[in-house]
């Protein structure tokens, strides 16, 4: 099978952070030396998931928030498969919640990049759960109230198995920070993806991002949970990018005994 | 002939025990059987009553009197005696009651066995000698249900039975019961029938969150996952449930969830996208009076149009209601086969009375015999997931296989790539559509019971096939000369208008249902298979018994 290639024609704004994604990922898929015939591309409703559509890769693009029980689903029934959710911050972070809770509880073998960019595009405008204290929209009038979710420190409290942030304006660290996550064997993989939203984020730009992204220190060590977490909650004139987390829980798929002989898919016809 | 015994005492009290020992022990005699249990929702205390009729014919349903009463509390005893057949006997679980038996089960428990909870096999033994059974096969019954925890218990066990038959016999109440009749030996409920059609029909992987009472056939693909290979896994809600299970079913292994009506209710969305991404997915839904929690360990019909019409948009589906164990395994069965077939969703509409009611049936076949997947195991390099054919369903080729296989929730080319054109639309939206005709032309054929040439019909779905086969026979049985047949239909979505139409045309109709609005019969009035009908309803929680409806049924 060719190498995967990206469509001529997408429905995204011009200078979209997801361009440079889009344009990553392939990249990245044959740098970690993924088969494209075993990958499976798999994303919820937003301008983020309409990722898979754009590219040539068997793909799921299901319900709105559901990206993550759609990929553990697949991941279950033939876990030979790569399994990789592209999506954006409201589909993983807000309408899909508590499944990304629970993925990360389960450890399942997914690999989750999450173009985060602390809004809602695709229903112009409004705060995502990401969203910074005082944004202001056309529904959020006074500014958001909420605190933002932040991701990281959830996935690193529930001891997620990789943990990673990138900028997709740093081509160079978000490729490595793809690799590194498609990489991992050891179950649930977590990279979000500072991304700026050119039509409806006019705060958190690219300079605003570039200013503020540093890589953590090379002397970072991800196992080491409590300055892993420490590192989760700067979000203000720095924001550390690079593998924030690792942890070495065994994944959901090497703990199922019915899985150890071969997947599923491959059971099926057994007499 | 048959009898009714009723156990019946506070929650914790192992009145379901007693009633599995004893409904497995009658069985092993070669009589017929058939148990129901009444339940409330609660873990300790409040009143439950387990129903075993045992006859020399195969029985249907339950019935309102029972011969014998078992009773383990004092309220079951004051709630329950009005209850007792004329003629009938009460066994007490105490030191004296009124005409009644009294036994100190409990007392008797610790003191020969050596522990309260065997207070069950000191009443299972009283049971059988006012039944003037023979003690002998209940101590083999026994002795297989308990031989796993080893000797010492089986012993303990066997002594509780031989005092409380003993006691019981001293007391000389005999009443009269069926002979052995050369039933079947297994007993099943339909919550098991429809887990082991699941696994023998190659359910790979189950995610479910638990629900009264859905949840014994989660319980029982469990406890045979390892057997049959399957991966069970207790989702965090049910909207992961199905979404999971449909990615499941893209990747390629038949997948399932269990549910009730308020967990069905999150799953519409998942369901709507089965629909239009043409995933095999199959879901068991075993109803429980509404509306929002209602009464969970009760039951009812009340889901029937609520599921038939379940999804935003419109898609094909197809909808099952067994009536009785062994329906429940072959229409689960049926209803994998033509979810693959078709490529759409398939559901399994139970209720709690059939998930919990057991009966004797054939021995149901546990041998695993995977369905056909109707997958394209070598895909041409243009394939199409969404290739437009005449029967709506296009070659289904998995990922991994070297395709390019695209799954899609919005309206979609035939590569499954997003397309606004209406042309597209119409096309596709045709495609899908053209699955629900095929399925109504293959829709199984609704189930007549009794004399051909009835001129009135009870037209049935779902459990409530027994008490309407019961009430045929007492109808017809009974001095008045209107014969009446029992019209079921297994299958509720879609239908063959035609044939219900010829199965029905020129007949006296009523629709017997388990709910307050006869929802079966508006379902068949829109269809246009009848004109009008009388409706025989129920909806106080519990089912219908044959007596029931043979008394309120009006010619």
């Amino acid at each position: 099978m060719s190498p995967i290639s990206i469509a001529d024609e997408t429905w995204w704004c011009p200078g979209c952070g997801n361009f440079m994604i889009l344009k990553a990922l392939p990249q990245a898929v044959e740098a970690a030396g993924i088969d494209p015939r075993n990958l499976v591309l798999v994303s919820g409703i937003g301008q983020a998931a309409k990722l898979p559509h754009y590219v040539t890769a068997s793909m799921f693009n299901g319900l709105h928030g559901r990206a993550v029980p759609h990929a553990t689903g697949i991941k279950i029934a033939n876990h030979a498969l790569k399994v990789v959710i592209t999506s954006g911050d409201g589909d993983m972070y807000g309408e899909g919640g508590n499944h990304f809770i629970h993925a990360i509880r389960r450890n399942i073998g997914i690999t989750a990049f999450v173009h985060n960019n602390q809004v809602y595009g695709l229903t112009k405008g409004q705060a995502s759960p990401t969203s910074d204290l005082g944004f202001t929209t056309k529904i959020q009038t006074h500014g958001v109230i909420s605190a933002p979710f932040n991701p990281i420190a959830v996935a690193i409290a529930q001891d997620c198995s990789f943990v990673a942030r990138t900028f997709c304006g740093n081509k160079e660290h978000m490729h490595e920070m793809m690799v590194a996550a498609l990489k991992h064997d050891g179950g649930f993989a977590l990279v979000d993806i500072l991304q700026p939203c050119v039509s409806f984020n006019k705060v958190n730009t690219y300079q605003w991002y570039r200013e503020r992204c540093q890589p953590v220190e090379a002397s970072h060590d991800p196992f080491d949970r409590t300055k892993a977490l420490a590192l989760a909650f700067e979000w203000a004139d720095r924001i550390p990018i690079g593998i924030i987390y690792r942890s070495k829980r065994p994944s959901f798929e090497s703990q199922q005994p019915v899985l150890a002989k071969s997947p599923l898919v491959e059971q099926y016809a057994r007499a | 002939m048959d009898v009714n015994i009723r156990i019946a005492g506070e929650a914790g009290q192992g009145v379901d025990t007693t009633g599995n020992v004893l409904a497995g022990a009658f069985a092993s005699l070669g009589v017929y059987v058939f148990a129901s249990q009444n339940f409330m929702s609660r873990i300790r205390g409040g009143l439950n009553w387990f129903d075993i009729r045992t006859g020399d014919a195969e029985l249907f349903a339950g019935r309102q009197k029972a011969e014998l009463l078992v009773a383990l509390t004092a309220e079951a005893l004051e709630k329950l005696r009005d209850d007792v057949a004329e003629g009938g006997a009460i066994l007490f679980s105490g030191a004296e009651a009124d005409g009644a038996i009294a036994i100190e089960f409990t007392t008797i428990a610790k003191e020969v066995g050596g522990s309260a909870i065997m207070a069950n096999s000191v009443a299972a033994g009283a049971v059988f000698a006012v039944l003037g059974y023979e003690i002998e096969p209940l101590l083999a019954h026994l002795a297989a249900m308990l031989g796993k925890k080893g000797d010492k218990v089986v012993q303990a066990n066997h002594a509780c039975v031989r005092k409380g038959y003993e006691l019981a016999q001293a007391r000389g109440t005999r009443l009269a019961a069926p002979k052995p009749a050369g039933a079947p030996r297994a007993v099943y409920a339909g919550s098991m029938a429809v887990g082991l059609a699941a696994a023998t029909a190659g359910v790979k992987f189950v995610t479910s969150y638990p629900m009264s009472p859905s949840t014994a056939t989660f319980t029982y693909l469990a406890s045979v996952a390892d057997e049959y290979g399957i991966v069970v896994e207790q989702a965090e809600d049910e909207i992961a449930a199905i979404n999971m299970i449909c990615g499941a079913a893209y990747g390629g292994v038949p997948a399932m969830t269990t549910t009730s009506g308020g967990g069905f209710a999150l799953m519409a969305e998942g369901l709507s996208l089965a629909g239009v991404a043409e995933l095999p997915v199959f879901i068991m839904l075993a109803q429980r009076p509404g509306p929002a929690t209602g009464l969970p360990t009760h039951t009812a019909q009340e889901d029937l149009k609520f599921v038939i019409s379940a999804g935003h948009g419109e898609f094909a589906r197809a909808v099952f209601a067994p009536g009785t164990p062994q329906q429940a395994y072959e229409l689960t069965r049926r209803a994998l086969e033509i979810a693959h077939e078709y490529q759409t969703p398939a559901i399994v509409l139970t209720d709690q009375h059939l998930a919990d009611l057991l009966k004797t049936s054939p021995p149901l076949d546990e041998s695993y015999r995977p369905i056909d997947r109707h997958i394209v195991t070598d895909p041409p390099d243009d394939y199409l997931s969404y290739k437009l054919t005449e029967s709506g369903v296009s070659p289904r080729a998995l990922p991994g296989s070297g395709a390019v296989v695209v799954a899609d929730s919005h309206e979609h080319t035939e590569d499954g790539h997003i397309t606004e054109e209406p042309d597209v639309r119409v096309r596709m939206q045709d495609k899908r559509l053209a699955k629900q005709k095929g399925m109504a032309g293959h829709a199984l054929q609704p189930e007549l019971y009794g004399p051909q040439d009835a001129e009135r019909l009870l037209v049935c779905w779902g459990s409530t096939y027994g008490p309407c086969r019961e009430a045929v026979d007492l109808i017809n049985g009974g001095s008045s000369k209107a014969q009446v047949a029992m019209l079921h239909f297994g299958q509720v979505w879609p239908i063959d208008v035609e044939t219900a139409r010829r199965a029905i045309d020129g007949k006296a109709v009523t629709c017997v249902e388990g709910n307050s609005t006869g929802q079966f019969a508006s379902v068949l009035r829109s269809l246009g298979v009848l004109a009008e009908c009388n409706t025989m309803l129920k909806y106080d929680s519990l089912p219908f018994t044959g007596e029931e409806i043979a008394s309120r049924y009006e010619p």
